[in-house]
């Protein structure tokens, strides 16, 4: 530096800043006017109107008002069109039901004793067990339409079933429909008759609740799913004690067992991703495997999903029971079953699936990262299915029915059939 | 409290009222409404009598600082400032770098809770912005603020006690973040029962600063002297309001969260690069800052828009969407200010580049005054929500948050101690050839790190929006850039280490240099 000739521009060490007077550019005043208009622009457009998946959010605030101003009498014609289209395919189109199967709701007992008030708390939060309705035993496989169904549809079913279909005079207004959502909307199905005879007074008898009697096949299994070992986590702690899965973590119950083993074998074998499982599936012998997959093939628990991903639920229906040929999908329950309940045992139940869970498989499926599905069928479904249409069908299937438990003796029968380690992968 | 439509409303108007402040101010720049100094102006503000014969009657803008007895007076406090911003500039650095390298190598320092690498990042963090860089800043500030009031600095001995105050909070704050107590948010994991004496040591700095201004002997405020006051002013608010506890809770305290930790940048260490940069850049050079005028526009803009900015890293969040609009509007606002500060600074280089070799103090401060304008003109293009959709909770945004505090800030306030060393303690660097790679380290260092965290990080995001990829597939593409991240970083460390050396080499070496300034130039 000192060997340097000094530069002869260098200052004076007593030089002290000061500023010049100019006057400020002109493109400063243009920079600061527009920006000044972008910004006006920016918060008058965009305080309210963001997309929350499809839907912007004033769409939702439209929607949700719009509903609300229709607090009138229910509208029976209308009640009587949604009941065409979500409950005449199991009660039958006059609500008289199918023997043995799906109970009757015109001149039910059940309906005459709890009233519009009743239908409504049901419709919002299915039925998950067995009951009985006019002395006749049934199953009680009802989903819960809560999540698809506004206050004022639920009102118009409601008051339709109860007016229409039975004498009863007395109807259901949608604000009464959102006073009753507030305190039951989030609950789980009714446990069956059990479960009704605390809502309704002077119900005929009713079989037991069914929670007491799914108790594990051996001690071992149920170790594995409530504490788990050094090595296997316990099922229950991310698939829930009712194996109803949440978000990404599936539903187990009610699934093929055959199914079940395959995909713990694949993760054993790393033909299925995902190192949580993988970790799991290693500290399994294939004899824990089989039970674990009977297991949960006959338990029977009501659905824990609901419609989450903000997806048209008119889109997921059409992909799901027709399926969409201009991108070759074909529907989904020409495999899956009708009402996606499974077709055992290779087809694993999709109805009252998690949604998150579908549309993330969906798009693992379309990656490639997922590719353990007999004949590769699930690779090009994934792949033709763009984010909407994902999220679409998993959130209609979330709205739909879980499938039944498998029969123990039917579940014998299969034992043979489960792939062991020799699977159909491809 | 609740954030309900009518404070939303409020808030708002805050938007229109800044934009309505700023029209007025430059529609009476415009039509000269603003008093102006000019050349005869300097004359008179610079009396012959108040300086006594250290003024120079016919050279208006030379003020002798040292004759003055001005400098020797802050010299001690400003030393202390720097001997301890570097000591934290070493030991943030190594930590950065160590939770850099635990990245891509998870295993190396896994035994010990206090160097994992969510201990060590948050130490790092702390470390240099309440260490190094706020320190550092005060020095500048310290050493700045008397000379362009030309007056001595007030109580010093209360100065010291600050430091003594600071020093110890934050020591005593590092060392439970390292241990596990912390307060749960970023930039306030200090326990606010430690914040006590830091509250307290920066209580020891505003008086005196504000005694030293009201004492002062010129009438006409250099625009350095309204960025060091703001933040000298600003700062301690802040820091007291975030650090209460028991206050806000639940969205509302990522609100205040986030509107502290970005106004830290903004209105703290901004202030003192961009205050710093002010004076050295024409003192070095030895001319005058393009425009007055524009002085006005960039500081007054700054202190309008930035305090609503903060909020942009909450978009997507549960929070009200016009919040986040209206912190997305004030970010974008901020491209005014910072064209203005460009335009004045980087005229007054541009123009006389033969100073940038010789004067390598110059060649850290400009270098930091253009990442200044890099740096915001990046931060207001990501916090629209197009772009952040993408960079948000990747690392392309911790590449701009260095961009902004490692090479604006801490660059100018490098050059900043190795102009002002000499100067303080009457010695040369004993070292001039280790100024010079210190420099290129950084440069290269930065570089490097730079540019494999904003591919990567964009890489990352991309990976992360794609539903069909599973999310391991957005870390592993990761690692090559983490390891330059680390690379870089290494650099960058040992270019501090360089600084430190000649620091210590500087404090054993005899007197050597002349404080006299007629045999000094500025651009040595």
């Amino acid at each position: 530096m000192t060997d340097k000739k000094p530069d002869p521009r260098r200052p004076d060490e007593t030089f002290e800043p000061f500023e010049e007077t100019r006057r400020i550019p002109w493109p400063v005043y243009s920079i600061a006017i527009a920006l000044a208009i972008w910004g006006v622009i920016m918060l008058v457009q965009t305080s309210t109107a963001v997309e929350v998946a499809d839907k912007t959010q004033k769409e939702v605030a439209k929607e949700d008002s719009t509903k609300l101003a229709q607090a009138a009498a229910p509208d029976l014609d209308a009640g009587k069109t949604l009941f065409a289209d979500n409950c005449a395919t199991c009660h039958g189109d006059a609500g008289e039901g199918v023997a043995g199967a799906f109970p009757p709701l015109h001149g039910s007992d059940v309906v005459k004793l709890g009233g519009a008030k009743a239908v409504t708390h049901i419709v919002m939060r299915g039925i998950g067990g067995k009951l009985n309705v006019n002395g006749d035993g049934y199953e009680g496989q009802m989903p819960a339409f809560g999540s698809v169904l506004s206050d004022t549809e639920i009102s118009e079913i409601a008051s339709y079933v109860a007016t229409g279909l039975n004498d009863d005079a007395k109807t259901i207004s949608a604000p009464e429909v959102a006073d009753i959502r507030k305190v039951a909307g989030d609950k789980d199905p009714f446990d069956g008759g059990a479960g009704l005879a605390g809502l309704i007074n002077d119900l005929p008898a009713q079989p037991n609740s069914e929670a007491a009697d799914q108790g594990a096949d051996s001690e071992r299994v149920a170790r594995l799913v409530g504490q788990g070992t050094d090595t296997v986590w316990a099922c229950a702690s991310c698939h829930g004690d009712k194996g109803e899965g949440i978000e990404t973590v599936p539903r187990l119950a009610g699934l093929p067992a055959p199914y079940l083993a395959k995909q713990l074998h694949d993760f054993q074998r790393g033909t299925r991703f995902n190192d949580s499982m993988a970790y799991v599936a290693k500290g399994l012998s294939d004899r824990e495997i089989g039970e674990l997959a009977n297991y949960y093939a006959s338990m029977s628990s009501p659905s824990g999903a609901k419609p989450a991903l903000q997806g048209d639920l008119k889109r997921g229906a059409q992909l799901a029971k027709q399926g969409d040929w201009s991108i070759g999908v074909p529907a989904c329950f020409t495999c899956h079953g009708p009402s996606g309940v499974g077709v055992a045992p290779n087809f694993p139940g999709i109805a009252a699936q998690q949604p998150s869970y579908v549309a993330h498989q969906l798009a693992m499926w379309a990656g490639g990262s997922r590719h353990n599905s007999p004949l590769g069928l699930m690779a090009g479904i994934g792949k033709a299915l763009n984010d909407s249409d994902r999220r679409a069908v998993a959130d209609y299937l979330a709205s739909l029915a879980p499938m039944p438990a498998m029969d123990k003796t039917e579940l014998a029968a299969m034992e043979s059939n489960i792939p062991v380690r020799e699977g159909v992968d491809q | 409290m609740q954030i309900t439509e009518t404070l939303g409303l409020l808030l708002a108007l805050s938007f229109v009222i800044s934009l309505l402040a700023l029209t007025i101010l430059i529609w009476a720049i415009a039509n000269k409404q603003v008093h102006t100094p000019d050349a005869d102006d300097a004359r008179t503000i610079f009396e012959p009598g108040e300086g006594a014969d250290i003024d120079y009657p016919d050279k208006p803008h030379h003020f002798d600082t040292a004759r003055s007895g001005i400098d020797a007076n802050s010299s001690s406090v400003v030393m202390w400032l720097i001997a301890a911003a570097v000591f934290w500039l070493i030991y943030g650095s190594l930590h950065g770098l160590a939770a850099s390298l635990e990245l891509h190598l998870p295993d190396l320092m896994s035994g010990t809770a206090q160097m994992t690498f969510g201990r060590m990042r948050t130490v790092h963090l702390n470390s240099v912005a309440y260490g190094w860089a706020s320190q550092g800043g005060l020095a500048a500030v310290c050493w700045i603020i008397p000379r362009i009031f030309r007056t001595n600095l007030r109580m010093t001995g209360l100065l010291k006690v600050g430091i003594v105050l600071w020093n110890i909070g934050l020591a005593a704050g590092v060392l439970a973040i390292a241990n596990g107590w912390t307060d749960g948010l970023e930039w306030l994991e200090i326990p606010w029962q430690i914040d006590i004496i830091l509250a307290a040591g920066a209580a020891c700095f505003v008086a005196p600063l504000i005694a030293t201004a009201k004492n002062r002997n010129v009438h006409h405020i250099y625009v350095s002297g309204w960025y060091f006051l703001a933040g000298v002013l600003w700062f301690p608010v802040l820091f007291i309001v975030a650090n209460i506890p028991g206050v806000h809770h639940g969205v509302e305290q990522a609100t205040m969260n986030w509107w502290y930790a970005h106004n830290v940048l903004g209105l703290w260490l901004t202030p003192l690069g961009v205050g710093t940069a002010y004076y050295f850049i024409p003192k070095i050079i030895g001319k005058p800052v393009y425009s007055y005028a524009l002085s006005l526009v960039g500081f007054w803009a700054l202190a309008l828009f930035y305090s609503q900015v903060g909020i942009h890293h909450l978009i997507g969040g549960p929070v009200p969407t016009w919040l986040v609009t209206l912190s997305v509007v004030h970010s974008v606002m901020m491209f005014v200010p910072v064209i203005a500060v460009a335009i004045n600074q980087h005229v007054t280089v541009a123009s006389n580049l033969w100073a940038l070799k010789e004067s390598m103090p110059l060649r850290f401060i400009s270098f930091g005054a253009v990442m200044y304008t890099l740096a915001s003109f990046q931060g207001s293009i990501e916090a629209l929500r197009s772009v952040n959709t993408i960079t948000h909770f990747t690392h392309y945004t911790v590449a701009h948050a260095h961009l902004g505090a490692y090479a604006f800030v801490s660059l100018v306030l490098m050059g900043a101690i190795y102009q002002i060393v000499p100067r303080a303690t009457g010695k040369y660097w004993p070292f001039p050839r280790m100024i010079a790679w210190h420099f290129w380290l950084n440069v290269i260092g930065f570089a490097v790190y730079f540019f494999s965290l904003t591919i990567g990080g964009i890489l990352q995001g991309l990976a992360q929006l794609d539903a069909t990829k599973p999310f391991a597939d957005s870390v592993i593409l990761l690692k090559p850039y983490l390891e330059g991240r680390s690379l870089g970083g290494g650099l960058m460390t040992l270019g501090h280490v360089l600084l430190a050396i000649n620091l210590i080499a500087i404090g054993f070496a005899k007197k050597t240099r002349e404080t006299e300034t007629e045999n000094m130039v500025a651009a040595e």
